[in-house]
Order: C-alpha cells, then sequence, then structure tokens
C-alpha cells in the first residue's frame, strides 16, 4: 500500500516488486520489502510528519524518506526491477450479479472457516448466498470437515442477482483484501458471474479505490457461451493430475489496481483509464503463461509479484497505479504452459502514452 | 441409529465448548459414546496413545435443552462415534454468540455430526453456519474396548496442589526434560522432579491432604498400614501431563491422583457437570 506523492519525477515503477517480493540490491543482501519501511504504524504517526518518495531515472532504486520529528530523516532506498505492464481487463459493471456489503461481515464469515482452507465456493441465488467449504469429485468426505453458511439477501447494503451461480476461488486472497477493507473500513462490492469468469472484489473511498480480481474454477459442465468463458484446459478438472490441480485449477490472480485520487474533485473514479473500453466487447483472452518462480509448492493463488504500473498521464491527473499479480503455477512449464487468463496486454495503448505494450510471454 | 441434541443457553454452550477444548487437548481422535443420560469422551489405552488412556463423562441434562437418541438396537440403547475433537473444537469456537446450536447426526456422503450454529443477524433471519464434522460408526462387538476403567490398586492417592501452579511448574519443567517423576506420600506431601546430566530439579508441595477413599470390604490394602511418609513415585511423560493441566481453564471442584508406585498415575478431575479421568503410565 503505497502513499503517493505526485512528484513528477515518477516513471513506470513495477510496484508490485517491491511491496510483494524481495527486491535484490547490488549488495549481496537481498533488502527487504517497501513493507517494513511502513510497517508500524504507531511509530509512524507519533514520529513522522512527512514522507517523500522518489526516484531518479539513472539510478535503478527508489527513495523512501520519512523526515522526523528532531530534524531525524530516515532514508530507505530499495532497488526495483522495470518490468513490462499488464492490467487485468475486466468489465465490472457487465457482470450480472452485483453484492455489496460492509466488510465486517465478509470478515465474519469467514472466520468459521479453518485457516488451512483454500479455496471457498460461493453460491448465490435470488434468494440467498452461501459460502462453503470447496469440494471436488474426489474430496476424502471420511476425512474433511466441511464448513457452509447461508445469508439471506437482506444482509447485503445492495444485492443484485442476475444469474445464479456458483463461483469457486482462493479463500486466502479474500483473507488478504478482507484485511485491508477492514482497515480501512469501507464497504465491499463483489461483482461475480457464472463459474469461469472472473470475480471482483472492490473498495472505494475518499483516498483510494482499489479492485482485487480473483479467477474462478470453470466447471466444464457448467461452461457457458466460449466467447465469453476463458477457453478451459483439455484437462479441466477431472481429466488433470492431482497434483496439478491445486496450482492450476484453483487459480487465483489476484488482481489490484490500486489509484490514490488527487485534490481536485473533480474526478470521476469510474473514467478509468486503466481500462480500455473497446477490449471489453469482446473480452479475448490469450494464454500467457507466467513466470512463477517463486510460487510457493502447491498453493493455489501463491502470489507472485508479476507486477505492472502504469501511470496514467491523462491531464490534470497524476495518479498512479499499481498492480499486483499474483501467478499461478509453479509447475506450469511442466505442463505444457497453456494457461487461461484474465490478464491481457493492453491493446489500446495510446491513452495509456507511456506505456510499454506487454509482449506474451 | 438417530440422534439430535440442542443447545440454547449460551452459559452451557460455552461450558461444553471448553470441555470440548479440553478432550482436543488431550486426544488427537477419541470416541463419543451417547446414552440415554450420558455423553462420554473415552480414549483407550492403545500403544498410539502412548499408553495413555482418558474417560470423561457428562450428564447430558445439565448442557442440552433437547436430546434424543436411538441407539443401534432396543436392547443396546448407545451410539459410539470416533471423531476428531479438534474439529468439534472447532465449530463450536465461533458459535459463542449462537442463538442455538443443534447437533444431529447425519448421513450424507458419510457418517457426520451435523453442527447448525444459528447466529443472530442484522436482518430478520438468522445466520446459519452448518460444519459437517465426520464420525466412524463403532460397531458393537468392539464396544469392550472402551469400558470404564477400574480405580487401580493404588499405594498413594493424594489432592493435587493448585492446578495453576502446577501447570507454570511443570511448563518450566518440560524445557529441560521429557520426564517427571510425580512422588507423593499419605502426609500431605507431594513432589515433582526431573534429573537430567546438568541439572536437577526438584518443587516441593506441602499440606495438599489426602482423599479419604472408603474402603469396600477394607480392601484398600496397598494404601492401609502404609507407612506415613514413605512416598509412592512413577516416571512419567511429561508433555501428558503439560497437555492434561494446560487443558483446565476452570479449576476443578475436586483434582487428586492415585499413585501406584513405578506403574501408572490416575488423575481425577472433578467439575460439577464433568468427571475427567486420565491414566497415564510410568515410563519403565
Amino acid at each position: 500500500m503505497l502513499v503517493c506523492s505526485s512528484h513528477p519525477c515518477f516513471s513506470s515503477i513495477t510496484a508490485g516488486q517491491l511491496g510483494a517480493s524481495p527486491v535484490r540490491r547490488r549488495s549481496s543482501h537481498p533488502s527487504p520489502s517497501v513493507l517494513p519501511v511502513f510497517r508500524c504504524v504507531n511509530v509512524l504517526e507519533r514520529n513522522v510528519e512527512k514522507c517523500s518518495i522518489c526516484t531518479s531515472p539513472s539510478e535503478q532504486h527508489i527513495t523512501f524518506q520519512l523526515l522526523c520529528r528532531h530534524g531525524v530523516v530516515k532514508t530507505y532506498n530499495l532497488t526495483f526491477q522495470e518490468c513490462d505492464p499488464l492490467q487485468a481487463v475486466f468489465a465490472k459493471h457487465m457482470c450480472p450479479n452485483i453484492l455489496k456489503v460492509h466488510s465486517r461481515l465478509l470478515a465474519d464469515v469467514m472466520i468459521h472457516f479453518p485457516s488451512s482452507q483454500e479455496e471457498i465456493t460461493l453460491s448465490v441465488t435470488p434468494v440467498k448466498v452461501c459460502f462453503k467449504s470447496y469440494t471436488e469429485e474426489d474430496t476424502d468426505f471420511s476425512r474433511t470437515m466441511l464448513t457452509e453458511i447461508q445469508l439471506s439477501p437482506e444482509e447485503f447494503d445492495y444485492f443484485q442477482v442476475g444469474v445464479d451461480s456458483e463461483v469457486t476461488f482462493c479463500l486466502k486472497e479474500l483473507r488478504g483484501l478482507l484485511a485491508f477493507a477492514e482497515a480501512v473500513s469501507v464497504p465491499v462490492s463483489v461483482h461475480s458471474d457464472r463459474s469461469g469468469r472472473p470475480i471482483a472484489f472492490s473498495i472505494e473511498d475518499l483516498l483510494l479505490e482499489a479492485s482485487f480480481i480473483l479467477a474462478t474454477l470453470c466447471e466444464a459442465e457448467k461452461e457457458a457461451e466460449p466467447a465469453c468463458c476463458p477457453r478451459p484446459r483439455d484437462s479441466s478438472r477431472t481429466g488433470m493430475d492431482k497434483s496439478d490441480q491445486t496450482s492450476m485449477e484453483g487459480a487465483s490472480n489476484a488482481g489490484t489496481a490500486t489509484s490514490k485520487k488527487p485534490q481536485q474533485k473533480g474526478n470521476t473514479p469510474s473514467t478509468d483509464p486503466a481500462k480500455p473500453s473497446s477490449a471489453l466487447a469482446k473480452q479475448e483472452v490469450k494464454n500467457i503463461p507466467r513466470g512463477t518462480e517463486r510460487d510457493g509448492p502447491g498453493r493455489a493463488g501463491a502470489a507472485t509479484a508479476q507486477a505492472a504500473a502504469g501511470e496514467a498521464t491523462e491531464a490534470p491527473y497524476a495518479k498512479f497505479h499499481s498492480l499486483f499479480f499474483g501467478a499461478v503455477s509453479y509447475k506450469e512449464k511442466a505442463i505444457g504452459g497453456t494457461f487461461q487468463s484474465l490478464v491481457t496486454a493492453s491493446d489500446t495503448e495510446e491513452e495509456l502514452g507511456a506505456l510499454q505494450s506487454s509482449p506474451v510471454l | 441409529m438417530r440422534f439430535r441434541a440442542k443447545i440454547v443457553d449460551l452459559a452451557c454452550l460455552n461450558h461444553f465448548s471448553r470441555i470440548i477444548n479440553t478432550i482436543a487437548k488431550l486426544a488427537k481422535t477419541c470416541i463419543l459414546r451417547l446414552t440415554v443420560c450420558k455423553l462420554y469422551f473415552i480414549l483407550s489405552d492403545k500403544v498410539a496413545n502412548g499408553g495413555a488412556s482418558m474417560w470423561c463423562e457428562l450428564s447430558q441434562g445439565n448442557f442440552f435443552d433437547e436430546f434424543q437418541m436411538e441407539g443401534v438396537a432396543a436392547e443396546h440403547n448407545e451410539i459410539y462415534l470416533e471423531f476428531v475433537p479438534e474439529n468439534l473444537w472447532r465449530a463450536l469456537k465461533t458459535a459463542q454468540s449462537a442463538k442455538a446450536v443443534k447437533i444431529k447426526l447425519t448421513n450424507k456422503h458419510c457418517p457426520c455430526l451435523r453442527v447448525a450454529v444459528e447466529l443472530p443477524s442484522l436482518s430478520s433471519s438468522s445466520r446459519v453456519v452448518t460444519h459437517d464434522i465426520p464420525v466412524g460408526v463403532i460397531p458393537r462387538r468392539m464396544w469392550n474396548d472402551f469400558r470404564e476403567p477400574s480405580v487401580p490398586d493404588f499405594d498413594v492417592s493424594i489432592y493435587l496442589p493448585v492446578l495453576k501452579t502446577m501447570k507454570s511448574v511443570v511448563e518450566r519443567m518440560k524445557n529441560l526434560s521429557n520426564f517427571i517423576v510425580i512422588e507423593a506420600n499419605l502426609s500431605g506431601e507431594m513432589n515433582l522432579k526431573i534429573e537430567t546430566d546438568l541439572v536437577s530439579v526438584t518443587t516441593h508441595f506441602k499440606d495438599l491432604g489426602n482423599p479419604p477413599w472408603a474402603s469396600e470390604d477394607g480392601c484398600q490394602s496397598s494404601a492401609q498400614g502404609r507407612d506415613l511418609e514413605s512416598m509412592a513415585e512413577a516416571c512419567i511423560d511429561i508433555k501428558k501431563l503439560q497437555q492434561l493441566l494446560a487443558g483446565q481453564q476452570v479449576n476443578p471442584t475436586k483434582a487428586l491422583c492415585n499413585i501406584v508406585h513405578k506403574r501408572i498415575i490416575h488423575f481425577i478431575l472433578l467439575h460439577e457437570e464433568v468427571s475427567l479421568q486420565y491414566f497415564i503410565p510410568a515410563i519403565a
């Protein structure tokens, strides 16, 4: 979570790498990520008067300076690597199912699931909403405790269900974003569709706007028209080797787009330049295998930061976008590298100015 | 075989959850025996448990507002289920503000205890959380394995010191040694001893009191006529003792142990509505 000052010398920064993974310094010691700089909120609140963030294009590092009381200045230099920006192309407003509820309620629901629970299924109908432990055909029921929570539509601040659906996504990612949402204490909007289509959790308040886009399991039997649903691999669920399932099927790309609105009040958050509207009409999905060296073994949705950030060049905004992606599989090489992906290289570069196009890796 | 029960009172629910928590700390898997009047949590002394065994008994009327069961057959009106108490604890842990908790034996994919927790919600209809806990049904021919253990022919019976104190002593001793010797005599004295190559530590307790056991036919021969100062001792696995003490969140009404010299220590912890017996064998 970055607090940005709109400094003229910002350039495209792979903030995700800074935020979510160790950044290697020139020296032999791996340098920690950005988090330790801002970890102690109490200390920050008491001592820090100003924080300045800047970088210079010539040097490969970003400098965080905490200007504290009594003239103390703490300077952190973190190296970074530029990489190609990726963006989630996802039309939230086209989702048939929209739920809005305070993050507290979702957090209260999630405590009933064991912390080791990887995936969760959300089932929505016009009369009820149900979160349940995800099970597969070959789940050993004699050893597994299953939990299910039913909520009535009345509990939601906004409830719209256009299509009955059951979507399965990574619970661990959801817990992370709920912790963030609770810290900010705002309602969470959930946009979802049929299984296989992404599900988006968004939060919004005066200072920031965040969208977390998670992939959902595509059930072959429930497949929608191919144009709209990411093409399932031949190894759709039942055909797959068990060891691959956890890493691939429960695919969770956590895409986070965070932007801070500048001081001018005239901005409307909906005009998000990072999402070119032309691509929405036909969601063309390219298969992009992702580099996954840093993935934790076997864990669906383990986040490897394949981050991209773009700077919106729309005047008069000075928005800072950062995009965090959870890569999916450490085994993708073994499988042959075809991946369903929600993420495409952004096709319409002209709106985005300085962004480079993302090559298919 | 049928079983359904319901708890509505929050204090009862809380108390029941604490008992389950204690059981979960003592046993990874255990047997739940259901009769018309009582529930039993049983751990039999198999090698897998390190020889320790447990018998916990509570009256269902003290906890449940509704309790109906039908055993395997009319003349054997009992149900024996094998389950993981940690699962039940997890289900009850987040139910502490519930309007009602229902437990039912079901058989969807496999035999399960279905715990349905009705939670208050902002809307008119409650939030319902359902947990399906898999259980194994124990066939009647194996029920004999799980009979109530008899009180052993002990050498010394003595009340335990304040459990909180004993727990903190044992926890520190656990860092130094894997085994602990408990010795006690009929003068109300107990020592907890550990000994390693580098150090030996003994904690002494006095004036604990010895419970009077009514002798049946005057048969407590080991204890009768015994020298009051003479210590009976047993060396046991310190981890088991620590688990027993750690699981006690509330001070029991009565806490005592019976020591069979160099054989076994039998702990009895009595609360108002539940009794717990735990047997730890001596290390040879």
